[in-house]
């Protein structure tokens, strides 16, 4: 057993932080061995196979070898003054470096969720389902945008193409933009990101009057259309009561034709099949329907678009780092290309 | 669509005839190269017009069913192939290993389907097309060593050895083959970044570790592990020709064999 040994006003004796530092370096030196990368490349691909099949995905299989490989990588700078000469390589390395602490960072702050939105209605910040990193504060109602309508196109066989989704929003000095957003044209409020998706159906638009309470506009979202074409119904609960009523939307026409192509849009023709206890109605755009808890007033069927909305303010500045990794390493090669002809003349005579 | 199946079949006996020519060439231990290339040539401009044909039928690039990704990958091979042919004339032989590789590609090609695809609107993109032409240029690079490395391979061989005598030495052709292997890692991570930008807009997300993405991934980590390996243990010729052949295969089972396996959105070639 060795004890540290300290003289008599308190510091170490010279020769120990000699030592002590030798065994720093000697440490670093193991630590920075380039045979020690090539062992941890393989632990990385196994940790990947690992990750990818593996029952549950533990971040941690990715995590660990890129810390390692990092602490691999400083350890190499640090030691190996023959890489660090080598300003290409040495910037490519360094660039990697910052694409991983940029991916941590992504990972803490990122956000990745969902919304359905009328048509011709705002987006008022709730979203159906949320993903995200524990340090993102979703920044709710401050993001707004209004949805003035859709369009998709339909190939033969019902294939989805080309979506259009009508939006406006204001700027943060209060100024109105329109624009077009698609599934690969987001719109991009604060670097939130927008997407259209294919998860969009038909809504019926009501107006409630509740019994001595104000009335409210509102609508409910049968499930996705074509995907749920037979499924087209919804139980919601009356605003402001515990009174759940079930309503199917009825209709023969032909929506989206296999044979040609087409675009989608509600029904021409249509009914509201509304069942409230053991009443079961129909209802007509325009009709209203007396209930015990107030009126319902069946304002028509419009359509909902799905967003996909996705955050992740790293992106820019990842894309300047792996571009600068790709350009150092492309110079990297040049460099050595050039300080090392492969052929001599007489060979290439 | 007639013709463009006429011309694809004409181009293909045609680059089956430069391999025959080539493979001859160097079991007779003669020089017919600038024939070989000519051939080559002319299969490339039947070929060509083929898929351009195609494309200006179907208002889309080759890059949506088997049939078009195979075909369009067997002209950009052997584009790349014909032009370190033109450039680099001491590994011109090489040529009787690449192009019965490639026969491998034109015959799965003959045998799938040459049907229309419909174009999904995520492949609506400018940055598809950027991603599979830097996949290309990377997998016509490994081609390229992997011409060098077979040569190396063979001359363990007593026909290899004396039919290939003509060629540089193995610590040369290593050499070269190499300098290719680090050509195709800056285009295969310049294609992990087209394709991690097309992602993002595509689906929402740069990077899910989906099938493919995991494999496109480990085959970018292995092409990086060959080049350190490389740098840190100097192996022998010989061990780095084999290490290059695990990456082509790699990187070809991950172009052409993943997809069949796969039902994400992002599926390659299927």
């Amino acid at each position: 057993m060795t004890m540290t040994q300290q003289t008599a006003n308190g510091h170490f004796p010279r020769e120990q932080i000699y030592r002590i530092r030798a065994g720093v370096w000697h440490a670093l030196v193991r630590m920075g061995s380039l045979r020690l990368t090539l062992w941890l490349f393989i632990l990385f691909a196994l940790c990947i196979a690992g990750y990818y099949f593996g029952g549950q995905q533990h971040n941690g299989l990715i995590i660990t070898p890129l810390l390692l490989l990092s602490l691999n990588l400083l350890a190499t700078i640090a030691t190996h003054t023959t890489f660090r000469r080598q300003v290409p390589l040495l910037v490519f390395h360094l660039a990697l470096l910052g694409m991983l602490l940029l991916l941590v960072l992504g990972r803490l702050t990122y956000l990745k969720g969902e919304a359905e939105v009328t048509s011709g209605s705002d987006f008022e910040g709730l979203l159906n389902s949320i993903d995200a990193g524990p340090l993102h504060h979703w920044p709710g109602s401050k993001l707004h945008f209004h949805l003035t309508d859709f369009s998709i196109d339909y190939a033969p066989g019902v294939q989805r193409d080309a979506t259009r989704a009508q939006v406006s929003w204001q700027d943060s000095v209060g100024n109105t933009h329109q624009g077009i957003v698609g599934d690969q044209l987001p719109l991009v409020l604060d670097n939130y990101r927008f997407y259209t998706t294919h998860n969009k159906g038909f809504a019926a638009l009501f107006q409630w009057h509740p019994q001595g309470a104000m009335a409210q506009a509102g609508s409910i979202h049968f499930p996705s259309y074509p995907a749920n074409e037979y499924k087209q119904a919804q139980s919601w609960v009356l605003p402001g009561t515990r009174h759940e009523v079930w309503s199917q939307l009825d209709f023969d026409e032909l929506i989206l034709d296999p044979q040609n192509t087409s675009q989608f849009r509600p029904p021409v023709e249509h009914q509201l099949i509304l069942r409230s206890g053991s009443e079961r109605h129909l209802l007509r755009p325009g009709q209203t329907l007396q209930l015990a808890q107030g009126r319902l007033h069946y304002q028509g069927l419009g359509t909902w678009m799905g967003f996909r909305v996705f955050y992740d303010w790293t992106l820019p500045w990842l894309l300047a780092t792996v571009l600068l990794a790709v350009l150092s390493l492309g110079w990297h090669y040049w460099v050595k290309a050039a300080a090392r002809p492969w052929l001599n003349d007489e060979e290439l005579s | 669509m007639e013709r463009e199946l006429i011309l694809l079949w004409c181009a293909i006996s045609v680059y089956v005839l430069a391999g025959v020519i080539a493979i001859f060439g160097v079991v007779l231990g003669k020089r017919p190269e600038r024939t070989v290339l000519a051939t080559l040539i002319i299969a490339l401009l039947l070929h060509g017009i083929s898929i351009l044909m195609r494309w200006d039928r179907l208002d889309h690039g080759p890059y949506l069913t088997m049939f078009e990704i195979l075909s369009s990958n067997v002209w950009s091979l052997l584009f790349l192939y014909s032009i370190a042919y033109w450039r680099y004339r001491p590994i011109r032989p090489t040529s009787a290993i690449v192009l019965p590789l490639m026969f491998v590609m034109m015959g799965w090609l003959m045998l799938s389907s040459p049907g229309e695809g419909h174009l999904p609107p995520t492949y609506d993109t400018t940055w598809l097309v950027i991603h599979i032409l830097f996949g290309k240029v990377f997998l016509g690079s490994v081609l390229i060593a992997v011409g060098m490395a077979g040569v190396i391979l063979l001359r363990r061989y007593k026909l290899g050895t004396h039919r290939l005598s003509r060629l540089p030495s193995d610590q040369r052709l290593d050499d070269l083959a190499f300098r290719f292997m680090a050509l195709g890692l800056i285009f295969d991570t310049l294609m992990l970044i087209a394709g991690a930008i097309w992602a993002q807009d595509a689906w929402g997300r740069y990077w899910a570790w989906d099938r493919l993405e995991t494999w496109s991934f480990l085959t970018w980590l292995f092409l990086a592990f060959s080049l350190h390996l490389r740098v840190t243990y100097r192996p022998q010729p010989v061990r780095d020709a084999v290490m290059i052949m695990v990456v082509f295969l790699l990187a070809f089972l991950t172009f052409f064999g993943v997809p069949f396996v796969t039902t994400v959105p992002h599926q390659g070639a299927v």
